[in-house]
């Protein structure tokens, strides 16, 4: 669209047309208060706070509804503007209880901002403030009801932005109130997000509420360790007895890829880290019972036992996560060929990369970044339920449709609620994702499978037309097309101009798991084992054999051939329902936070830190990587990468083989170990006592980010943006051959919005919310 | 006459001695004096050991809003807060101070707390025998800076029959 | 049935079938009912809209924006369907006559959305009536049964070809909803919450569609204007004001009742012979000329003829033609709150100033009465009224402020008097209820 030229304030203004005014005074530096405007939600105009004078308007007119037009002279201040605005604050306080003081946006609340810009400060009313009493909506969601100043703002993005729309006014004139869906208790995602966009303490949040104040926290941006989005979520951390507590998760800082967006997860699960089952120390098992011991007892045992296995050619498994970052997975792959020697690595697997790593290496530019997904004009889901499993990729795609009129197809076994959304639904039999690809790909015959009564052959035509006419297609598949029908969707994608990939894997960093060679038969960037190259230059020896995938571990402890497993931060026996006693022969060491059906088993267990307390990268499921920031040290655990060092010095190897630091070229001055911040730099004293590099420690895991920038494909990221917390996409073009997996090795980890693995059990947000849940139907049930 | 000058200079020195001498004294006989403070004597405006200060029906008054803490140059002010709720009430409004802990190794006295204070819940008193041998001692606890409760709540309401047991004074610290 | 009144300075146009059992069709059709639509139906729809202008008419709503110029917004072509809409939510207090012509004429209402239709190239036309009016709707709803079962609406009407179909739909009771763009939204079955314009209704309208929106009056003098013909209509008012209206007489009068009268009659010709004077031979105090949102006028301020523009001249609106007569035994002070409890009812609660300052000044007004006002009151109630005009997101704000900051104005010394714990002199000793004097 042309630009149009305005005059704000005697500043000269180009804006697109259309651009509203507010938005065009925004990008040029002047400011407009508002509450009720907020940026892609629908217009209100309500709260007049945004009113401005407009040459040859007779009337003040709100900038948040006025679209700018050429030669538009405006006025943002002068006394009449101010008066007027200064009027609306006046208003709003007359009803507003002054309590600010208790409530929770004491600080951060934009009626305080407002009152401080425009100086309201005596009231002119005599008379008692209407009063309504609190309300408890959800476990999570309080309502203070006077708090309120009816902006509008939690119904729009309950509504418009989340497709829930869960909240509503009541009444009419000053008794105008927002309501919640069912009489008196919210039933919905529970995302929170009206909470986070509430200008006022109107809306709280059950898991903060009263707990303290803005300003005694200290902000942590990092990345939520849930589910496989990679949103940035803000820690709100403050001191306490075990080191730190972090008392609020909340999208303070909006500047990650999920934007406005948290879900549940990202916003109340943090709580699992103050879990009184979390572990605190180190146990051995003596005499049958898991004893508290002290780090050293652990680490020699382990070194010792280990080595020795290792020595007289027993066979030692390595399982991995999906939730440590790619750091501490690149170093578990390596510590394993190198130290261990052994190839034997696996991690629980959610979604085929090594095929999508196959079937895409060579051609750049073909996986689509999270934030593509809110601006491609078209959408390709095939299988899953983002809504649940993926929610800020529901997000986006909802907000895409809504804002830029994107194209939603959707293939699915299910009904899901992205239907709402779609161009176009189509139901296919369960377990034929693979047929649709095939069909797709130009398989015609593959059509008989997913015909249906509703889908006759001749709208499989038509849609398969259609997607191959759209331009930027963005194909987003989940678990279900594995293997050999990845390779066939690609090739179905190459056939349709700038198409580009998601594949949704259910972890955090299942990615990065992948993209590190958490695998046996490959090496980060999806090597090859047996293929010689710059790994087995740098890491000397790997063994060439192909190792042993978690189910073959199992069959080999089965057969008490599997002398030791070394399990970091996974369940396998909780997560795979395996059988806890088939380890009872083998030396179990398991790095965890509880004691989870394999901790339980294990031989020795070692608290470890999760993704809250520890630094690092995370990629998404869509490739983009992130830096994780530490938020604080829980007393008595270790991060998995320290643990893996100890254990490799243990062993009697040389740790400056296995961790190249003081041999990078940046050294880390310090600050990600907390000297600069006045935390106890508590490594100094065993670096000291080895004589190591006190510049850059080979406990920290920027130590081993350079190999990494240099060794993995896709990885070549720019340091100082990933420090700037800004994310960066990596892809798999580079990528290693790839192969083929068994189809079955993927096990979806099927959690829902309120469910998230072995830390979702450990939450007593996502509990809460649960039980609730659980009630409310019971009630149902009875009546 | 020298020496009428000097004996009229020294009998008006001692006019104003013996004048003096009936005079009520300036000295505070501390700590041999007589009363609670043991002879020390307060002006209203000196700002002594913390007083936490109760409402008219015996609540704190303390909200646990923080300003305090957010206002202290010296950082020495730790709260932890919690809400009130329909069985344990404690301060008038929703949310109360759960821990509130002064450290008197590092407060300079600068009154900015109680200026910060919205509900006036945190004053001066007029307490100054802070002197300890363990510096440990000096962080005091929101219980030994409590207002005791009005007669009507009972004399000590501050500590009970148990908190005694445990080691907590019997009686309202002195200057409170 | 309200008895009707009359008086011989009466112009009948609009109510010329008042009283004459209009609401049977038979009836309707002998008193020329339905010939206008016919003649209509010669015309070519822009002829019927310069018909319109010329004749002067303005919007009886109370805004007075000219009915052609309305019409003639409407684009021609439109991918979405248009519509008529008549707005029968008639609840300014003061007014009351749409109320007559749905009782005694509401065939002229639905001739009037056929034109109406026929100008604008509509097939559906919606008559909304206020909530409150449930017993008129079952004049309406038979009214258009029975046009129905002539052929007059439906398919093919009158044999031309062209197919109209007219819904009546009633309201749950909000004044509101007589803001235009609120009634859209209820008729859409949402909250009765204004439209952000632009777009204007002419444009975006109800479904998104074209649509004309007009008051009952308007539309009832739009077959009369047809039949009789612009200039004629345009004669009976004055320049620019055409035509006659009904103005609702009500208060303190001698005669109080709904008088046809012709634009620019005189308000105190209109208040002492049409009205018949005050009764008890008392004084006049003031008069409110267009309904309770516009300002009050004062005895002195009552020579102006009774047309848009002279009322708007003497600092008031003529708006709805609501003319209420007070006389000296009226408090002002109680006169304002009353005002102000219907606003701060209506409210729809949609934006800052409306919703809370309606509140606040109800607030202030009923410890006034009481006589627990202050001297900064005064002021106050006038800061509070002077920051609700013109910045709420609809005109109710200003309905509530304008009556307000006029009562403050122009009886400052009335407001003195009632002043540190005095009770309300024009009240019973002991009527009012005494409220201690705050500091």
């Amino acid at each position: 669209m042309p630009d149009v030229t305005l005059t704000v304030d005697g500043k000269k203004l180009t804006a697109p047309a259309g651009t509203l005014l507010i938005e065009a005074c925004k990008s040029a530096g002047i400011e407009i208060p508002s509450f009720c405007y907020y940026p892609n939600l629908s217009l209100q105009g309500a709260c007049r706070m945004c009113l401005v004078k407009i040459e040859k308007m007779p009337k003040l007119q709100t900038a948040c509804t006025t679209v700018v037009t050429e030669g538009m002279i405006v006025t943002s201040d002068n006394e009449e503007v101010r008066q007027a605005r200064k009027s609306m604050v006046e208003l709003l306080l007359g009803n507003h209880p002054l309590d600010c003081p208790v409530c929770d946006a004491g600080g951060e609340c934009e009626l305080q901002d407002m009152t401080f810009s425009y100086g309201a400060a005596e009231s002119k009313y005599m008379e008692a403030k209407n009063h309504k009493d609190e309300q408890q909506w959800s476990p999570v969601v309080f309502f203070d009801r006077p708090r309120c100043i009816l902006c509008y703002r939690c119904v729009r993005v309950c509504g418009e932005g989340m497709d829930v729309w869960a909240l509503g006014v009541q009444n009419r004139g000053v008794s105008s109130i927002i309501a919640p869906n069912k009489e008196d208790h919210l039933e919905c995602e529970e995302c929170g997000m009206c909470i986070d966009i509430c200008p006022v303490g109107a809306l709280t949040s059950g898991a903060y509420r009263y707990k303290t104040r803005p300003w005694e926290m200290k902000h942590v941006g990092t990345i939520c360790t849930h589910c496989g989005d990679g949103c940035k979520t803000t820690l709100g951390v403050r001191r306490s007895d075990s080191g730190m507590e972090i008392v609020r998760g909340d999208n303070r800082d909006k500047s990650g890829i999920n934007n406005d967006f948290l879900c549940i997860k990202g916003r109340y699960a943090f709580d699992f880290a103050h879990h009184p089952d979390r572990l605190m120390q180190p146990l051995i098992r003596k005499n049958g019972k898991l004893t508290p011991a002290n780090w050293e007892e652990a680490f020699e045992l382990i070194g010792k036992r280990f080595a020795e296995i290792r020595d007289h050619d027993g066979m030692i498994g390595v399982v991995g996560s999906s939730r440590i970052t790619n750091e501490e997975a690149y170093l578990l792959s390596k510590f394993a060929r190198v130290v261990l020697k052994t190839n034997n690595v696996d991690h629980h697997r959610t979604a085929d990369f090594p095929a999508l790593a196959a079937a895409l290496s060579g051609k750049p530019d073909s996986t689509a970044t999270m934030r593509e997904v809110y601006d491609a004009p078209a959408i390709l889901l095939i299988g899953n339920n983002p809504t649940d499993q993926h929610p800020l990729l529901a997000w986006q795609i909802r907000n895409n449709v809504r804002l830029h009129r994107s194209r939603l197809y959707l293939i699915n076994s299910q009904t899901i609620k992205l239907g709402r959304q779609a161009a176009g639904f189509t139901q296919i039999p369960a377990g034929t994702e693979g047929k649709v690809a095939a069909y797709l790909a130009g398989d015609d015959a593959a059509v008989e499978a997913i015909i249906t009564e509703k889908n006759s052959r001749e709208t499989w035509n038509a849609l398969r037309e259609k997607l191959r006419g759209e331009q930027k297609l963005v194909i987003i598949f989940g678990s279900e097309i594995r293997g050999n029908d990845v390779a066939v969707l690609v090739k179905f994608g190459s056939g349709v101009h700038g198409a580009k990939f998601v594949c949704l894997a259910d972890y955090a960093n299942s990615r990065g798991a992948a993209d590190m060679g958490l695998y046996p038969d490959l090496l980060p960037g999806y090597h090859r084992v047996a293929d010689t190259g710059k790994f087995h230059d740098e890491w000397t020896s790997i063994p060439a054999t192909t190792g042993l995938t978690l189910p073959e571990m199992v069959d080999a402890a089965k057969a008490s051939k599997l002398k030791a497993l070394y399990v970091v931060g996974a369940n396998p026996i909780g997560r795979l329902g395996l059988d806890p006693f088939l380890f009872s022969k083998t030396f179990v060491v398991v790095q965890e936070m509880f004691l989870t059906e394999t901790a339980f088993m294990a031989d020795v267990v070692l608290p470890a830190a999760n993704a809250y307390e520890k630094s690092g990268t995370f990629t998404n499921t869509c490739g983009d990587l992130q830096i994780l920031k530490k938020a604080g040290e829980v007393t008595g655990t270790k991060s998995d990468f320290e643990m893996i060092v100890r254990i490799a010095d243990a062993m009697g190897f040389d740790v400056h083989k296995l961790v190249p630091f003081g041999a990078g070229e940046r050294t880390d001055m310090g600050q990600s170990r907390g000297a600069q911040s006045g935390e106890a730099d508590r490594h100094a004293v065993w670096l000291e006592a080895r004589g190591l590099e006190p510049k850059m420690s080979p406990l920290e895991p920027t130590a081993i980010l350079d190999e990494i920038q240099r060794l993995v494909p896709g990885y070549d990221f720019s340091r100082i943006n990933l420090l700037a917390g800004n994310d960066q996409h990596t892809t798999l073009a580079n990528s290693g051959p790839g192969a083929i997996q068994k189809p079955e090795l993927i096990v979806p980890a099927n959690d829902n919005l309120f469910s998230s693995g072995t830390l979702g059990r450990y939450s007593k947000a996502l509990h809460s919310v649960m039980e609730s849940r659980t009630q409310q139907t019971s009630e149902v049930a009875a009546d | 006459m020298p020496v009428l000058k000097n004996i009229k200079a020294i009998a008006k020195g001692m006019s104003i001695t013996f004048m003096e001498m009936f005079q009520p004294t300036q000295v505070e006989n501390y700590p041999d004096g007589p009363g609670p403070l043991r002879g020390a004597r307060f002006e209203e405006r000196y700002r002594g050991m913390h007083v936490l200060q109760r409402d008219e029906n015996g609540l704190e008054k303390c909200v646990a809003c923080f300003l305090c803490a957010a206002a202290c140059p010296s950082n020495c002010i730790y709260i932890e807060a919690a809400e009130n709720t329909e069985t344990n009430r404690v301060s008038g409004a929703e949310r109360y101070a759960k821990v509130y802990n002064i450290d008197y190794n590092r407060c300079i006295f600068c009154g900015y707390c109680v200026e910060a204070c919205p509900t006036d819940a945190i004053t001066h008193g007029h307490g100054f025998e802070l002197a300890s041998f363990n510096a440990s001692n000096l962080i005091y606890r929101k219980e030994q800076m409590l207002a005791a409760a009005p007669a009507h709540m009972g004399a000590n309401a501050v500590f009970n029959s148990a908190d005694v047991a445990g080691g907590a004074p019997a009686l309202p610290v002195q200057g409170s | 049935m309200a008895s009707l009144v009359s008086h011989p300075d009466e112009v009948k146009v609009v109510s010329r079938r008042f009283g004459q059992g209009a609401t049977n069709i038979d009836r309707y059709l002998e008193l020329d009912g339905y010939k206008a639509v016919q003649k209509a139906f010669a015309m070519e729809p822009d002829a019927i809209i310069n018909e319109v202008k010329n004749s002067g008419l303005r919007g009886r709503g109370g805004a007075g924006f000219s009915t052609g110029m309305k019409w003639s917004f409407v684009p021609k072509q439109s991918a979405k369907p248009k519509y008529v809409l008549c707005n029968g939510d008639e609840s300014e207090p003061g007014t009351c006559k749409d109320r007559l012509i749905f009782e005694h004429d509401p065939h002229a209402v639905i001739e009037g959305v056929m034109i109406a239709a026929l100008a604008v190239g509509s097939q559906t036309g919606y008559i909304y009536i206020r909530g409150e009016y449930r017993y008129l709707s079952i004049i309406m709803q038979k009214a258009l049964a029975d046009a129905y079962a002539r052929g007059f609406l439906g398919k093919n009407i009158f044999g031309s070809g062209r197919d109209l179909d007219i819904y009546w739909h009633g309201g749950a009771g909000a004044y509101e909803v007589g803001e235009e763009s609120a009634l859209m939204e209820s008729l859409e079955g949402k909250r009765g919450i204004p439209r952000i314009r632009p777009p204007f209704p002419a444009v975006v309208g109800l479904w998104g569609g074209p649509t004309v929106i007009n008051n009952a009056e308007t539309l009832a003098s739009v077959p009369h204007i047809i039949l009789g013909g612009a200039e004629w209509y345009a004669k009976v008012g004055t320049p620019k004001n055409g035509g006659t209206r009904l103005f609702c007489l009500s208060g303190n009068l001698e005669k109080p009742g709904v008088y046809e009268l012709p634009m620019g009659y005189n308000l105190r010709k209109m208040i002492y012979e049409v009205g018949g004077g005050i009764p008890n031979g008392r004084e006049l105090k003031a008069v409110v000329p267009g309904g309770s949102s516009t300002p009050v006028l004062l005895p002195e301020e009552i020579d102006i003829s009774m047309d848009f523009d002279s009322v708007a001249k003497a600092g008031s609106m003529l708006g709805s033609g609501g003319v209420v007569v007070l006389d000296d035994t009226n408090c002002i002070v109680k006169f304002a709150l009353r005002t102000m409890k219907f606003y701060r009812h209506e409210s729809c609660g949609w934006c800052i100033p409306c919703r809370e300052g309606t509140d606040w000044l109800e607030k202030t007004l009923t410890r006034f009465h009481a006589g627990g006002g202050l001297k900064k009151d005064i002021d106050n109630i006038q800061y509070l009224s002077e920051n609700m005009l013109g910045r709420t997101f609809c005109p109710l704000g200003d309905a509530a402020a304008m009556p307000t900051i006029a009562f403050v104005k122009k009886f400052r010394k009335e407001f003195e008097d009632h002043l540190e714990g005095r009770p309300c002199p024009f009240e019973r000793a002991g009527a009012v209820e005494q409220l201690p004097v705050l500091a």
